[in-house]
């Protein structure tokens, strides 16, 4: 037998070996993660929210009558390029009357009153970077974008805006803030886990180093089970979250996290496994 | 010499283990370490498989130097040397055969070769009709003699046994140093620590004494006798 082969039975025995602790220990990392699925599905909403709200974020900025669908289109890219914008969009007189006929159904006598030469005057609608902007500096673009040559004028929500910033700018800090704190959380917990599960084995890793086995041949079952409880333990979180957010589903609207955030939460859960394990054989093998 | 000790000191915190030990352990003898509780006799014998290493002072075993020895380079020493305990250290949830042959899978022998080394090692110690057991079904005896075994499977040229017959009963006790005896007349270096030295027969083995980390020599066990 040769030595890789005698590693993976070695592998083998260990995955098969005190399947009741192994199950305990499994619990802990997918209970530990269902608090930390929990918060990624409510980060995960309170994003979409956040991204519909940042869109009222913007500026409405009317160009003179005179100026040419071309010009209009100019004056569009010397504004995206000042600091702060996100996107800059024309909107044509035709486009405009069709924007009022479908959002003011209720007021089109309006412009049926004001005869068939009437025209609305063609716009720039202009979105910001909420995490650049303040009522200072919205400010200050509206005065700057007010004395570029062909703009009629420059309209935005002085009144609500600058809350609106605000609030978005710290509703996303502190998420990114208590991820932060989850993650790690969730890391020493799953790591202290699967170390803890490791060093009560600690009789093999002895018999082991007396018998005069390699120090990989010692780790590698460790970190197999590292990898096999971080993986379990994680993606049985997430069925549990996924079992609790369908459960809520009718009473709560919500959308569950996307498939490239169970990854990560998968992957931390692999990663921290690992290095429980690692650091349960290596504290047994010095 | 297989093992030389020189000025070896050895302390755990403030506590000196072992103090000055100057020794040698020759090629093919018996060699009993005997001494109370808490004399360095497991400090000692952990120095011979540099399962600790000396805070000053040098230990050689079979031409690996303490102060030279890298950790990469243990198992070889290792596999070398044959390892007894007072509680036997057997994997609870694997075989008597699969104990027994656990040193030569970390080694990567052939499982041929495996088959043919553990099951004769098994019949020459009795234990053929226990090859599929568990340790938990054994009794004492038996476990320790899987212990031996597992030891001497992968011929060590030197084997330490710490207070092999310390969880025994006397009936066994004497099987079990009979046992060690017998490996030692097939040419096998060992070295017994015990508490109790008059368990060897006078004549079979040198013997030294240890008291507080300090190590005495007494050519037979009456003097030891004396001596304590």
């Amino acid at each position: 037998m040769s030595l890789i082969q005698s590693a993976t039975r070695e592998i083998t025995l260990n995955l098969h070996s005190r399947p009741g602790a192994r199950l305990i220990t499994l619990l802990m990392v997918a209970l530990a993660f269902v608090v930390f699925n929990t918060f990624l599905i409510i980060s995960w909403n309170l994003q979409s929210i956040m991204d519909r709200e940042e869109n009222l974020v913007g500026m409405e900025v009317f160009l003179r009558r005179d100026i040419s669908p071309g010009a209009g289109r100019v004056i569009g890219d010397l504004i995206s390029s000042l600091q702060g914008v996100k996107s800059v969009y024309y909107v044509s007189p035709e486009e405009a009357e069709a924007l009022f006929r479908a959002e003011l159904p209720g007021r089109t006598d309006l412009l049926d009153v004001m005869g068939n030469d009437f025209r609305l005057p063609a716009s720039l609608q202009i979105t910001f970077d909420t995490e650049a902007m303040n009522q200072g500096r919205m400010s200050e673009l509206s005065r700057a974008i007010g004395a570029i040559e062909g703009v009629e004028e420059a309209v935005y929500g002085e009144n609500y805006l600058p809350g609106l910033i605000k609030t978005v700018t710290t509703i996303r800090r502190l998420v990114i803030l208590l991820g932060i704190v989850l993650v790690s959380s969730i890391s020493l917990v799953v790591f202290y886990t699967v170390r803890l599960s490791v060093v009560r084995r600690s009789l093999t890793v002895d018999i082991m180093r007396i018998v005069g086995a390699p120090w990989w041949f010692i780790r590698i079952p460790f970190v197999v089970e590292g990898i096999f409880m971080g993986v379990t333990g994680s993606a049985g979180g997430l069925i549990l979250a996924a079992i609790v957010s369908k459960v809520l589903s009718s009473a709560v609207t919500h959308r569950f996290m996307p498939l490239h955030w169970m990854t990560l939460v998968i992957l931390l859960g692999a990663v921290t496994g690992t290095i429980g394990a690692l650091a349960g054989s290596y504290e047994k093998e010095r | 010499m297989l093992v030389t000790m020189g000025g070896v000191r050895l302390s755990y915190g403030r506590w000196p283990a072992l103090d000055n030990v100057d020794m040698e352990i020759r090629r093919g003898e018996f060699l009993v370490i005997s001494g109370p509780s808490g004399a360095g006799k497991t400090t000692l014998l952990r120095l011979v498989w540099m399962g600790e290493k000396p805070d000053s002072g040098l230990v050689e075993v079979i031409g690996f130097r303490s102060d030279r020895i890298r950790k990469r380079e243990l198992p070889r020493l290792r596999r070398k040397i044959g390892i007894v305990f007072q509680d036997f250290r057997l994997l609870h949830a694997r075989t008597v055969f699969d104990n027994v042959a656990l040193p030569l899978q970390v080694s990567g022998t052939g499982s041929r070769v495996v088959q043919k080394r553990v099951i004769s090692l098994l019949a020459r110690m009795g234990l053929s009709h226990r090859r599929n057991s568990f340790p938990y079904e054994l009794s004492g005896g038996e476990q320790q003699r899987v212990a031996i075994a597992r030891a001497m499977v992968g011929h060590p040229v030197i084997l330490l046994a710490d207070e092999p017959t310390g969880n025994l009963d006397p009936e066994v006790s004497r099987e079990v140093i009979e046992l060690l005896l017998e490996i030692n007349r097939g040419g096998t270096t060992v070295v017994m620590a015990t508490h109790d030295p008059r368990q060897v027969p006078a004549g079979k083995g040198r013997f030294l004494f240890l008291d507080k980390g300090v190590l005495r020599g007494a050519d037979r066990w009456s003097e030891l006798d004396q001596d304590s």
